[in-house]
């Protein structure tokens, strides 16, 4: 005859509380992915600073506005240029105008002084002094480019700030991943623990206790598989709503839609392989130690 | 066939006894008495398969319980039932959650089948429609009676009880032995530990029984004709 699955044993002695366990576990890896999904788009700091740092290339005063508009569709053609702007020197005159108002009479001398320019972006993922350096090495040889401004020293101390910024988000994801095994740990050792007399009785009848444990493994994985993939989904739609309602979001953490390209999906893909073998370890742990406390 | 070979058993202090032969025919209903502390649990252990003894062997079916490939002692202990002196369920634990238990080690049984078992064993010790009651409420004898339907509920090739009888209260005496009888005519064999047999059981042995080391053996009449 064919054994009785064991896979489920705990739902099916402990249903109420595995459906508690469950609800927990379930905001658990919802804060994980959340926080996950979030250092994955934002690349830590690396969004915010590609959004507000810029190359910028100042253009000699006799550049034409189609020379202009060529250069910075060649910049926008470099390796992690995520985006490269031509602004005229009418658009500059205004811009000047906004930031230092009550000057138009600088203008009256002899027309605009100020020249055009264009105004480079990087790829959050490539905002490194390195990539900089190759915009900066392509179009300093131009004979349009005047002068490159990208932020000099500043920018050095800047990028040595972000590794360390970027380092202090990683590692506090980790002691958050850290927390939560632990929490899954003790979740797995008590309920060990409490059903350890259910668990004796089936010994008692002729189950062993490795095949209790490993049916448990196995259960644990599928639970930890079927929750991680319904955190990651609620995770997916809720910055997919939030970012309608909030644009912060999408300019701090970066778009939503982006979520939906490999670059993120193999990632994702990992957090769903690993959880649920985490919640595998845990279950094993929790039984060991359980069992421990029993001897 | 259950057969006992020279079984001993020792503890720190010393040997507690040595020597046992033991046998049990498949129908039978046997009774081990012996008085406190002579080892009467760890006899019953020994011969479920879950102890092995400081000496001897344990037969069943011709297959020993403890030499060689472990299967036939797992399959043994499987396919038996043990009703224990001391019953201490899980705290919030129903009577109904302890069938759902017993019926995780029965492959094959749906749970409707499960359930209408539950009421026909329930009903049979004597505690009709109690599945919702919580175990930790009830009397010692309630405990017992419900320890041996829930092993019922498995129908076992071999059922050890281990002090059944005093638990259950005398007023149950009757009622057990007329079921242990039914079984065994099923072929169902019925191993007993008590302190004393009841004076209201006729055996095949007398009074007396026979002398196995510290313990007395008492095996009761099964056929229809026999109890007459």
């Amino acid at each position: 005859m064919k054994p009785v699955s064991l896979c489920w044993i705990d739902w099916k002695i402990s249903a109420k509380g595995m459906l508690l366990e469950s609800a927990a576990r379930f905001f658990m890896l919802f804060l994980v992915a959340a926080c996950y999904v979030a250092m994955l788009l934002s690349g830590g700091m690396n969004r915010f600073l590609s959004g507000q740092w810029a190359v910028t290339a100042i253009l000699r005063v006799s550049v034409s506005v189609e020379e202009g508009q060529g250069i910075a569709g060649k910049a926008a053609e470099l390796p992690g240029v995520r985006s490269a702007a031509y602004k005229d020197p009418e658009t500059s005159w205004k811009e000047f105008l906004a930031v230092y108002p009550g000057l138009e009479s600088l203008r009256t001398a002899g027309g605009n002084p100020l020249p055009g320019y264009v105004d480079i972006r990087m790829r959050p993922d490539r905002f490194t002094e390195a990539d900089i350096r190759a915009v900066e090495a392509s179009l300093r040889p131009l004979p349009q480019v005047e002068s490159l401004l990208s932020g000099g020293e500043v920018l050095s101390r800047l990028l040595r700030l972000k590794v360390w910024v970027n380092g202090f988000f990683w590692a506090g994801f980790g002691l958050l991943c850290a927390v939560v095994f632990l929490a899954l740990f003790l979740q797995e050792k008590t309920r060990a623990s409490l059903l350890s007399m259910d668990f004796g009785f089936l010994e008692g009848r002729g189950i062993p206790a490795a095949r209790i444990a490993f049916s448990r493994v196995l259960g644990a994985v599928l639970t930890g598989a079927l929750l991680s993939l319904a955190a990651a989904g609620a995770v997916v739609s809720c910055f997919f709503i939030l970012e309608e309602r909030l644009a912060v979001i999408g300019r701090v953490i970066g778009p939503a839609g982006e979520m939906l390209t490999p670059p993120f999906l193999l990632p994702l893909g990992l957090f769903l392989l690993a959880s649920p073998l985490l919640h595998g370890v845990a279950s094993l742990l929790g039984w060991r130690a359980a069992h421990a406390g029993r001897k | 066939m259950i057969e006992a070979f020279r079984v001993g058993a020792a503890f720190s202090k010393g040997t507690l006894w040595d020597g046992l032969d033991l046998a049990f025919d498949d129908g039978e209903v046997c009774v081990v008495t012996g008085p406190p502390a002579s080892g009467k649990t760890l006899l019953l252990r020994i011969l479920r398969g879950e102890r092995r003894p400081d000496a001897g062997d344990v037969v069943v079916g011709g297959e020993s319980l403890y030499r060689g490939d472990p299967g036939p002692g797992k399959a043994f202990r499987a396919s038996s039932g043990f009703v224990p002196e001391s019953f201490s369920p899980t705290a919030c634990r129903t009577v109904r959650d302890l069938f759902r238990l017993s019926a995780v080690a029965v492959p094959g049984v749906s749970a409707r089948e499960r359930m209408e078992r539950e009421e026909e064993l329930l009903a049979l010790v004597g505690m009709p429609g109690s599945q919702g009651g919580g175990l930790s409420c009830l009397s010692v004898s309630e405990r017992a009676r419900v320890a041996l339907a829930v092993e019922l509920v498995r129908s076992p090739r071999v059922l050890f009880t281990d002090m059944l009888l005093m638990n259950a209260g005398r007023e149950w005496t009757d009622m057990l032995g007329g079921l242990f009888r039914a079984l065994a005519r099923e072929g169902k064999t019925i191993i007993m530990a008590e302190r004393t047999i009841s004076e209201r059981w006729n055996t095949m042995e007398g009074g007396q029984g026979i002398t196995r080391g510290p313990f007395r053996l008492f095996r009761l009449p099964v056929a229809t004709e026999a109890l007459r």
